[in-house]
């Protein structure tokens, strides 16, 4: 059992620029950036299934700086999916769908979030769990 | 001082159903007496006595003594550990995004 996060977001572009802007290593480069550095991440990703990959950045004292991953699925243009692993093991998968004139949606989905110890036990759905917090913490 | 030191991991502390259940009577309510939050679970008063002994060691509820009775009331904030784990990878896609937004329309240029 665990969380998973779950986001959309409208580009005005074609399909075919937004998977080579998701799998083309230097174009992830440009986008996949460190957050509190703006910097972006240098990688080795390859859009083949079974390929092993690493972005990397700036060490801290917290973590090392790299996140690993495989690539899961490849369905090009429209779904690629991986792990993404630093410290816990996610599945990030991207999907592509063509909205006509211009517009295409890209949804990503990022599963696995979880804390072991916190999940021990649990027997009812995170997301509503995290709803209840959203309510306490306004 | 001593109230404030935590013993307990918060993970661990809403691991658990009841507490969570209890947690969410105590979000309903500015105090809560402990025959009060008895009264809504099948199991008896020493076994809810515990549960709130393990979210009183994680600083999630503050009790106080009024004559023969013990009020409890929830104290969030230590929760906030729990959504910065999710909003960790929710800023950081959310923010990659809309970098990506404006490596497209670079692009277009």
């Amino acid at each position: 059992m665990s969380l998973t996060l779950e986001l959309n977001y409208e580009y005005t572009t074609s399909v075919g620029k937004l998977w080579s802007a998701l799998t083309d290593s230097s174009k992830l480069a440009k986008w996949v950036a460190n957050i509190h550095t703006g910097q972006g991440m240098d990688n080795d990703f390859k859009p083949v299934v079974g390929h092993r990959f690493q972005f990397r950045t700036q060490a801290t004292e917290y973590w090392n700086g790299i996140i690993e991953g495989e690539v899961l699925i490849v369905e090009e243009p429209y779904r690629l999916s991986y792990t993404w692993e630093s410290g816990e093991k996610h599945t990030v998968t991207w999907t592509l769908q063509d909205l006509g004139n211009g517009k295409v949606n890209l949804h990503l989905e990022q599963t696995g979030i979880s804390n072991p110890q916190a999940l021990a036990g649990a027997k009812y759905g995170w997301s509503k769990w995290c709803d209840e917090l959203e309510k306490v913490l306004v | 001082m001593s109230e404030n030191l935590r013993f307990r991991d918060v993970f661990d502390a809403i691991a658990d159903p009841t507490r969570r259940q209890l947690m969410k009577l105590l979000t309903e309510a500015e105090e809560v007496p402990l025959h009060e939050l008895t009264s809504q679970f099948e199991m008896g008063r020493t076994a809810v006595s515990k549960h709130l002994t393990i979210l009183k060691e994680a600083n999630l509820v503050v009790d106080r003594k009024v004559g023969r009775e013990t009020r409890y009331r929830l104290n969030a904030a230590p929760l906030k550990e729990v959504q910065d784990w999710v909003a960790f990878y929710s800023k950081f896609w959310s923010i990659n995004m809309m970098r990506l937004d404006q490596l497209l329309k670079e692009e277009e240029e």
